[in-house]
């Protein structure tokens, strides 16, 4: 006696893969967050390493409330800034800026001339990153190498070091 | 004599969707890939800089919150949602913990760029107490337009 074979249907039910997609979708694009990603480096000095930095050796830039700035004691306008700190690192390349800010600035205002001193590489080299200028020895010059932030308990230690506090 | 009307042929306006499925997919791989849970959701304006470089993914993270929320200090491994602390002893402790763990351990701060400086000196100060050697700053891009 001949028994027919019954065909399985084998197939998978997908159905509901559409509306699975599209709850995973819009859970991705709900939940994702296009973030900010870049920002400043900043690299912290080890304390056995610092070096100590006398006032008169350092380029001073004291970012007061309003994103105005003094160097050295001067008022001075924001585009003179890396002028000025030009032409005191071709005398002396080695000399480091000291970022003072005013506890009552902003940090807007603090990281608008962090950010201009950081610029000075590329000010200072032409678009294939050859150096525009030298120092006083005749080494190219194509950055700040040291710029310095130290904080209001660390000014205040000096300050009473110098019996100034 | 009647006319042998052919019948009214629909007008086939199905829209494809054969390629539906392999769109979906391809934004579901697109979401899966660049997902990435954000551990501070304070909303901010970040401060706007002309250099900027990519910030590591593992790094831990300080917020400070804009002025009319109170300038809150959060603090998070870069692992899980970030917490507030309400003194700078507790963001010491922290960093001092991260840098116990990994003395490489590299932080985020991400500060409104109306948060009073002292706020963000008092932080500063703690990570340099907790010595910590890198922090990123964290940004927008400024445009050529506002330099």
């Amino acid at each position: 006696m001949n028994i027919k074979k019954k065909d399985i249907a084998s197939e998978i039910f997908t159905g509901s893969m559409a509306d699975i997609s599209f709850l995973l979708i819009i859970y991705f694009m709900i939940t994702s967050a296009f973030s900010a990603t870049r920002g400043l480096d900043f690299a912290l000095p080890e304390e056995t390493d610092t070096p100590e930095i006398k006032q008169e050796d350092a380029i001073e830039v004291h970012v007061t409330p309003g994103g105005a700035i003094e160097v050295d004691k001067k008022s001075l306008p924001r585009e003179q800034l890396l002028p000025y700190v030009l032409e005191k690192l071709q005398q002396n390349p080695e000399k480091p800026v000291i970022l003072r800010t005013d506890p009552d600035a902003s940090y807007g205002d603090m990281i608008s001339i962090f950010d201009l001193l950081r610029r000075a590489n590329e000010e200072w080299t032409d678009d294939i990153g050859n150096p525009i200028y030298k120092d006083v020895n005749g080494d190219p010059l194509v950055e700040i190498k040291t710029i310095s932030i130290p904080t209001q308990r660390e000014i205040e230690n000096i300050w009473n070091l110098l019996g100034m506090g | 004599m009647a006319l042998i009307r052919g019948r009214d042929r629909g007008t086939g306006a199905a829209i494809f969707t054969a390629s539906m499925a392999d769109i979906v997919f391809l934004l579901i791989v697109f979401f899966v890939l660049t997902y990435k849970v954000e551990v501070d959701k304070t909303q901010m304006n970040l401060p706007e800089t002309w250099i900027r470089k990519k910030i590591p993914e593992k790094a831990a993270v300080i917020s400070i919150a804009p002025p009319d929320r109170g300038s809150t200090i959060r603090v998070s491994t870069g692992e899980e949602m970030a917490l507030p602390v309400s003194t700078i002893e507790e963001v010491i402790t922290f960093a001092s913990t991260e840098v116990a763990k990994n003395p490489n351990t590299e932080f985020i701060l991400k500060a409104d760029k109306d948060a009073p400086y002292a706020r963000v000196d008092e932080v500063l100060d703690a990570l340099k107490q907790s010595k910590v050697k890198y922090i990123f700053l964290l940004s927008e891009q400024l445009t050529a337009a506002e330099l």
